[in-house]
Formats: C-alpha cells, structure tokens, sequence
C-alpha cells in the first residue's frame, strides 16, 4: 500500500507557511492523514457543492477536516477542528447516495479565516510544518509501535500476509508510519484528532503507542469471546475428524472399521444361508446399500435389522419329523384328561400329515370357556409334533400392522407379530396358536381381521407378504390353531377357514380328576412340597369345586389349590406339621367361608315359573323363566335384558300358547282381559338365542292353566309356532350347570340325543334325561299336572 | 464514512507516497540499443513533466492539471488522477553513462535511455 518510491522527499508538498484558498468538506468520525488514501461518501449537500468546487479547479485539490461532534447533520465552522489536511480528489462517481471519492491526503493545514459559509465551506488555509524531530526517543517509540501494530494485524487478521515491519521499513518516515497506523486503526475520532495535530514525531507516535495499547487489549477480549463461539460450532465437525483418525488407527491397526465389520459379518452370513433366489437378490441389494451409508445415517439400522431379519427367517422347508402317533396319543393323555372328541381330532390330523407331509397344515380353532386348557393343548400338540410352540394374543389387538407390520419407510417399523413368530421359532412349520380370536377389536387403522384371512387361507397363506418383510413367505406349514370363547363374534369368513372343536366345561367328577392327575402334583411342585408332605383327597377337592368355585374350566380351582398348597407350605416350613391331610372341614379354616352356595334349585315354584339352562361363555346356568298375567292390558311385556332372538322366541312362544288354548284348557276370554309380562332374572345380565323358547312356553302354559312346573326339572329346546322342538347348542354345558344345580331331571330336545353321550357317566347317572320332539312332551314331562288333567279340572 | 482498516489494508489500492497522489502506468522495453520506458500522460502539458535520472533510477515527476473547466459544466465521474505524480523505474545501467532522450506522442511520453558507448 505504500509505494517504493516512497524515500524520496515530500517534494509535492507546498512549503510550510504557503496559503491556500480551498472548499472544505468536514468527515464525520475519520481523520485523513497526509500520504494516506481515503475513500469516502459524501452525501450532505454543503459537502456536494464543496466537492464540485473542487473538481471544478485544475488541481482537484480540497482540505478535510474532521467535525467535533459526529451527530451534526449542518456543522458550522466552529463546529470543525482547526486542524485538517490538504487533499487530492483522485476518483470521484456519482450514486445515489450522494458522491463516492477516493482522497488522498497531501499535507496537514491550519485553518486560518473562513472564506465562504454560504452555500459551501471555504476557507483560507497555511500549509504547517511537517515535523522532522529525530532522536533515539523518537527511534524506541517507532519501535514500540512497530511491534504494537505488528501483534494488532496478528489478531486482527492472523493469516494476513502483511508485515509491518517491512512496511515500515518500506515507510523510513516514523511520522508516516504513525499516519499509516492511524489510519488502520478504529481509532476515537478524539485521539485520531490529536494524532493529526500533534507537532513533533515524538508526541504522534506517543498517542499512538497509548491508542495501540488499549486496542490490543479491546481486540484481545473480541478475540477471545469470538474464539469460544467458534469452538463451540466446531464441535462436531472436530468429532467427525476425530472419527475419521480412528477409522485410520483401527485401519492401522487391522482392526477394521466396526461398520466394515458388521457389513463384512453379515455378507459372510448371507453366502452362508440357503435363500431362494429372490430373497437373495433382495438381502444383496439391502446390504450393498448398507456397506455404503454411513452409521450414522437414520436408514443404516433399518437397514441393518432388515438384513438381520432376513438372514434370521427361516425360508428352507423344513425336516418333516417322524411323527409317532403312538407317542402322540401318549403327551395328549398326559397333558389332558378326556376330550376325547378333541383329541381323537387331532391324532387323525397327525395321521394326514405323516401320511402326506406336503400336506397343508389344518387350521383349528379351539372354542370353550376360560381354563378348559385350549392353550395347554396347543402346546401338547407342538410337543407330540415336535415343533415349535408359538403363541400370540390377538386379543384387543386393532392394527392390522400388528399382524401384517409397517412398511419399511415408517420410522421404527417392525414386522408383524406373524413374522416375527415365525423368526423366534426359527423353523418354517411351527405351532402357532392365535389366543382370543374373538375378541380381535376393530379401529380405524384397518381391520386385523381381515388380515387375519390371508395368513389362514390355506390357498393363500403359501405366499403370505408382511409389508416389513415385503417378501412372499411360505406359512402353509404353519399349524395354526385359533382359541376363542365364544363363536358369535368371529367374523364368518375368518370361522369358514377354521375347523371348530368344542372344549365344553368340565363336570365336577371331571375336575376333581383333573385336579388329582395335573393340577395337585402341579402346585404341590410349585409350593416346594413333596407329594407325602400335603393329601388332598378327592372328597375335599369336591367341596372346593362346589363351594368355592364356579367356573366352566379349572383355572380357579387350580388358583385355590395353589393357596391350599401356600399355607401348608407355610406350616412345614415353620414347623409345626410335616405332613398334612386337607379335610373337606379344613377348607373353611384354609380358605374362609364357603364363596358359592350349592346351585340350589328354588324350592318352590309358582304357576308361570319354569326352569331353563342358558350357555354363557363361561359355561351353562340355570335361569328361571317368569311370567305374570298383566291385568287389564294386551301386551306382551319381556323384560330382563333379552335380545331380540329371544324376543321372537318369547312371541312365538305366546302365540303358540294363545293358539292351542282349547287344546290346553284355557278359557278364551283369560287372554282378552290380561296381557301377560315375561320376566327372565339376572336383569342387568344380556341373554340371547332362542333355547330359552321351551322354557318361555312352558311358563306361559303354567301360568294360564294355573298348574305349576316340577321343580326338580329343567328344559332347553327352540320352538316353532307348529309346535315342535328343535335342537339347541351347548347341551353338554347346559347339563352339566343343571347338575351342579342339584335338579334331577332335564328335557332336552330329540334332535340332541346323539350329544348325550360327551356327557359324563356320573352325571348321567344322576339325572334323568326326556327329550321331546315336541312343545306337548315337554310340557307333560315338565308340568305337576298333565294338560289332560288341568283341561278336566277346568 | 466509516472504514474498516482491514478492508482498506487488504483491499485499497496502493496509496501515493512522496506526495504524488498518482502512478502513471508505465510500459518497459528493452530495445536493441538500451531502455524504452512509455508512460501514460494523456492530457499533461509537456512543461509540467520533469525525467531526472538518480543513481539508476529514472525519476518521471510532474502535474496534471485539468484544462477542462467550463463554468456551467457538472463533473458526473471522475476516474482521471489529476495533480502531482511520480513514478521512479529501477534501471540496470551505470549512472551517468546514459543517454536520455524523452518525446512526447499522442499522450505517452517516451523516454529513451540508452548507455553510452
């Protein structure tokens, strides 16, 4: 910035003492010093004019002065210093903003009388001397400011290839190099001023060296504050280097790079799996893409876990296993006491696979009240099979994504709960129960159970695609086996695919069996006690069914054995009895008081009362059906929280009455001066289905003709206005909850015979079975008195 | 107003020294018989241009006065450097042993620095 040719005396200068007449143009917060170059911007219209004074003489020459206070827009000449300097415009152009000028300075002036203050400024100025003291004082502040300014630009601007020192070199003049400094630094205009002003070398470069101080340390702070932000933003940037040096450490060190490796170990684990051909193809693109992000990348895991999961599935047909019907019959008989129907099923189901192993796996469902053991049985049979048991819960499940997963673009999408049964079995033919099929919801996310249709559909499942997997998977040799309580609530097409078995609840000679072949020797183990250390006998697990109890299956009587088998446990262990013998007394200390009186039947029964059995999920009632003439009206009132097949069925069952009043001795005008009310108590517990229509007849019958209904007898039976009695489901249910009632007789409809034959021989023995083909058998089983006998008393 | 050093430290164009506000630009040949040096003063009346040769530099000094000055006349641009100027060139001859010769043709003034024999 500073010429060579600069040694050479300041020849142009006008000799001190010289005056001059010149336009003024005063500068806001700069000061121009001599030989030092200034660009500026003029935009106040007295500056304007006193700039186009100047350009309008040979010489372009102005004198600048700096004014006191930056604030004023209009400053007058005592508003200005005293002391400016000459100036030569070298560049002028014009914008908008007023003049842009680039001036260089040539020498400082005092102003000595305003000439002009009108329009412009213009004064009439003497030249000052330039001062030329010298002295080894004026050579050590030269120095001193060198070295200031030197460290200055080093923080400034530390890669500048700029050395004062060979500037200054450059600039022998140590006034000059004060201008020069002056003019870098953003200096208070006060001190720029003063500098300017100053008459020897020596006072110049003392202001100075002051000014260069207090920037450094002004700057030094900037820096500091400056170089803590910076760290900060580079904080990740340095990690990434750093990252990058241990790639190349670990890389030195054969280590290799743990994304290299883990892409290298899943390559080899990929050349390793027997795939088919696509899924090859698919698992090699996925893991070149993955060899290629980086691990940081939000795809790298998905991808990862896809490989994974992949590589994991089992796509290889599996070994079919020798099954050995022999052993089969064996673990189910262990495992399970009876259900012979259910048991006989599957061993044929056994037999047709062993036979033709290429065979599609038959998909069951399992339908019973709670802790009949649908799932236990699941496991018998992965266990007679020798396959995996995989069990999944469907119930309240309402995504169809659960089952069939998220596509691979969802954040966190996994595969269904089928896939990944299927990779915790890790063979392709496992025993996968799907538990509470019934109770499957339905949200606004689609509907599962619908997607439930393609995994069960024999001609479909061969290709089943989870949209995480997004791969056909062969599940045809899955044994899929359904649980569910109740029918009613399984959609049609998904019931269509199944193969229904019924596990009915257990009668208390069942139960007592199984809590003395499973469920004893069970909890005994659990409680830590040997088989001689605690007797339950048979008399007392009796009284624990029927008293404590009531239930379909055995989950809660194995709950109260449990406890039984805890505070034995207890006293063993303190030690106050070694072996122990529950007396069917003991219960009452063992367990409190009895929960459940025996199902007792009512005792009495008045005309239009009639005992009915009802199948509930948790296996049969007994409920009583009753009915009330309605004096005065002609309605038929139902209440009891009936739905409307039972509504019908109640109809039907007043019309068929009404109808054959002659045939059962009832005067006419008995129905033209009263309706009639059916009641069917629990009231706040929902009934529905027609079997309660024999019963509804029966009590309406009893009612007109004023004869009551045997006491001891219970009925079950769809109607029809001809009169006739269709069979009904549910029977073993039902004679069973009649017989834990203590009732001693059931009527039955003649199209249930075949049934009766699943029901125990115990419980047969007990009751006394009618089955009726028609309305008017049941009601001469059913009523004290025949019809015949009440239409002559009439 | 207000500047910022380093800008101007690193950006300004080299300021004047030794008074010349301006550089003319100069061209250097090296003829068969010694050194042309062509310097550009369109516009300098011959009279305000001084060559003088010191030590083995040649010393081109001198003035440029506008001579363009209408009253009435408004100064929209101005990219001509007027005023004093200098431009020293470093030669490699012995001093005193030169011949200088100068002419002035369309606006560059030639200078002819050739060793004597």
């Amino acid at each position: 910035m500073v010429d060579r040719e600069s040694d050479k005396a300041l020849e142009r200068e006008t000799p001190a003492g010289a005056v001059h007449v010149l336009a003024v143009v005063p500068m806001k917060q700069t000061v121009l010093y001599p030989h030092v170059a200034l660009p500026a911007l003029v935009g106040r219209p007295t500056s304007v004019e006193a700039v186009k004074a100047a350009l309008a003489t040979e010489e372009k020459t102005l004198v600048v002065v700096t004014q006191r206070d930056p604030a004023l827009e209009e400053p007058r000449p005592q508003d200005l210093y005293t002391v400016g300097t000459r100036a030569v415009l070298k560049q002028m152009t014009r914008s908008p903003e007023g003049m842009r000028l680039l001036l260089v300075g040539v020498e400082r002036v005092v102003i000595e009388n305003w000439e002009q203050t009108e329009g412009f400024l213009k004064a009439r100025v003497r030249v000052l001397p330039t001062p030329t003291d010298v002295g080894p004082e004026v050579e050590a502040r030269l120095r001193a400011v060198m070295d200031l300014g030197k460290r200055v630009i080093e923080i400034v601007q530390p890669d500048a290839d700029v050395d004062v020192t060979e500037m200054v070199t450059r600039n022998a003049d140590p006034l000059q190099v004060a201008y020069v400094v002056a003019s870098l630094l953003p200096l208070p205009t006060e001190q720029g001023q003063r500098i300017l002003e100053a008459d020897t070398r020596l006072e110049a470069l003392r202001l100075l060296n002051e000014s260069l101080t207090n920037e450094i340390k002004v700057l030094q702070i900037r820096k500091e504050i400056a170089g803590q932000a910076a760290s900060e933003m580079s904080k990740s940037q340095r990690e990434y280097v750093l990252r990058q040096q241990l790639r190349a450490i670990q890389a030195e060190l054969g280590e290799g790079d743990p994304q290299q490796q883990e892409a290298a170990v899943l390559r080899d684990r990929l050349e390793k799996a027997e795939l088919p051909d696509h899924v090859r193809k698919e698992a090699e693109r996925e893991l070149s893409r993955l060899e290629r992000l980086p691990p940081a990348a939000p795809d790298y895991q998905m991808t990862r876990s896809y490989v994974e999961l992949i590589l994991e599935l089992p796509w290889k047909a599996a070994e079919p296993a020798e099954i050995d019907l022999g052993k089969a019959r064996t673990i189910l008989d262990e495992d399970h006491f009876d259900l012979e129907e259910v048991k006989d099923r599957i061993l044929e189901d056994l037999a047709v696979m062993k036979l033709n192993p290429g065979a599609h796996a038959p998909i069951l469902c399992f339908v019973g009240p709670p802790g009949v053991g649908k799932t236990s049985l699941g496991q018998s049979i992965a266990r007679a099979l020798e396959r995996p048991f995989e069990r999944l819960s469907l119930g309240g499940m309402h995504d169809e994504a659960e089952l069939r997963g998220h596509r691979r673009t969802y954040i966190g999408a996994m595969p269904g709960r089928v896939i990944q049964a299927i990779r915790r079995a890790g063979r392709r033919n496992p025993v996968m129960m799907l538990d509470e099929v019934d109770k499957l919801g339905r949200g606004f996310q689609g509907d599962p159970a619908s997607a439930l249709l393609e995994v069960l559909d024999p001609a479909q499942n061969g290709t089943f695609r989870d949209n995480y997997l997004d791969l056909p998977f062969d599940l045809s040799q899955v044994f899929f086996i359904t649980t569910a309580n109740t029918l009613d609530t399984i959609p049609r097409p998904l019931l269509d695919r199944m193969e229904v078995l019924r596990l009915a609840g257990y009668a208390r000679e069942e139960k007592v069996a199984i809590a003395r072949r499973h469920l004893i020797p069970r909890r005994l183990a659990e409680a830590g006690l040997k088989p001689d250390q605690l007797e339950i006998p048979d008399e007392t697990v009796s009284r624990l069914v029927a008293s404590y109890t009531r239930e379909a299956g055995v989950r809660e009587l194995e709950r109260l054995l449990g406890r039984v088998a805890r505070k034995v446990a207890r006293r063993v262990a303190e030690g106050t009895a070694q072996t122990h013998r529950v007396q069917p007394d003991d219960l009452q200390e063992l367990l409190g008081d009895e929960r459940f009186l025996p199902e007792e039947a009512r005792q009495e029964l008045l005309p239009g009362v009639a005992t009915g059995l009802a199948w509930t999920e948790s296996g049969g009632e007994v409920l009583y059906v009753e009915a009330a003439l309605l004096p005065g009206g002609k309605e038929l009132r139902i209440t009891g929280s009936i739905g409307d097949v039972m509504r019908e069925s109640a109809t039907a069952a007043q019309t068929w009455v009404w109808s054959h009043a002659q045939q059962l001795g009832v005067a006419a005008d008995r129905f033209e001066k009263a309706g009639v009310h059916l009641h069917v108590p629990a009231g706040a517990v929902p009934k529905d289905g027609p079997s309660a229509g024999v019963a509804m007849t029966t009590a309406l019958a009893s009612l007109y003709t004023d004869t009551p209904v045997r006491r001891d007898t219970a009925m079950t039976g769809e109607i029809s206005l001809a009169g006739l009695v269709l069979p009904v489901g549910g029977i073993k249910e039902k004679v069973l909850a009649a017989h834990r009632a203590g009732l001693k007789r059931v009527v039955l409809p003649e199209g249930n015979r075949r049934e009766l034959k699943q029901i125990p021989e115990e419980v047969r023995r007990d009751l006394e079975v009618v089955f009726a083909s028609r309305i008017e058998d049941v009601l001469e089983a059913a009523l004290t008195r025949s019809v015949r006998e009440a239409r002559a008393r009439s | 107003m207000s500047r910022d050093p380093l800008l101007e430290l690193l950006f300004s164009e080299p300021a004047p020294s030794s008074g010349a506000p301006w550089r003319p630009r100069a061209d250097v040949y090296h003829t068969a018989h010694g050194w042309l040096v062509k310097l550009d003063l369109a516009g300098v009346r011959s009279a305000d241009v001084t060559v003088t040769l010191s030590g083995n530099s040649l010393i081109v000094s001198g003035c440029r006065r506008d001579w363009l000055l209408e009253r009435d006349w408004d100064h929209m641009q101005m990219e001509i450097a007027y005023n004093c100027f200098e431009r020293r060139l470093d030669l490699p001859c012995e001093p005193g042993s030169c011949r200088v010769a100068t002419e002035f043709r369309d606006g560059f003034l030639l200078v002819r620095v050739e060793p004597e024999r």
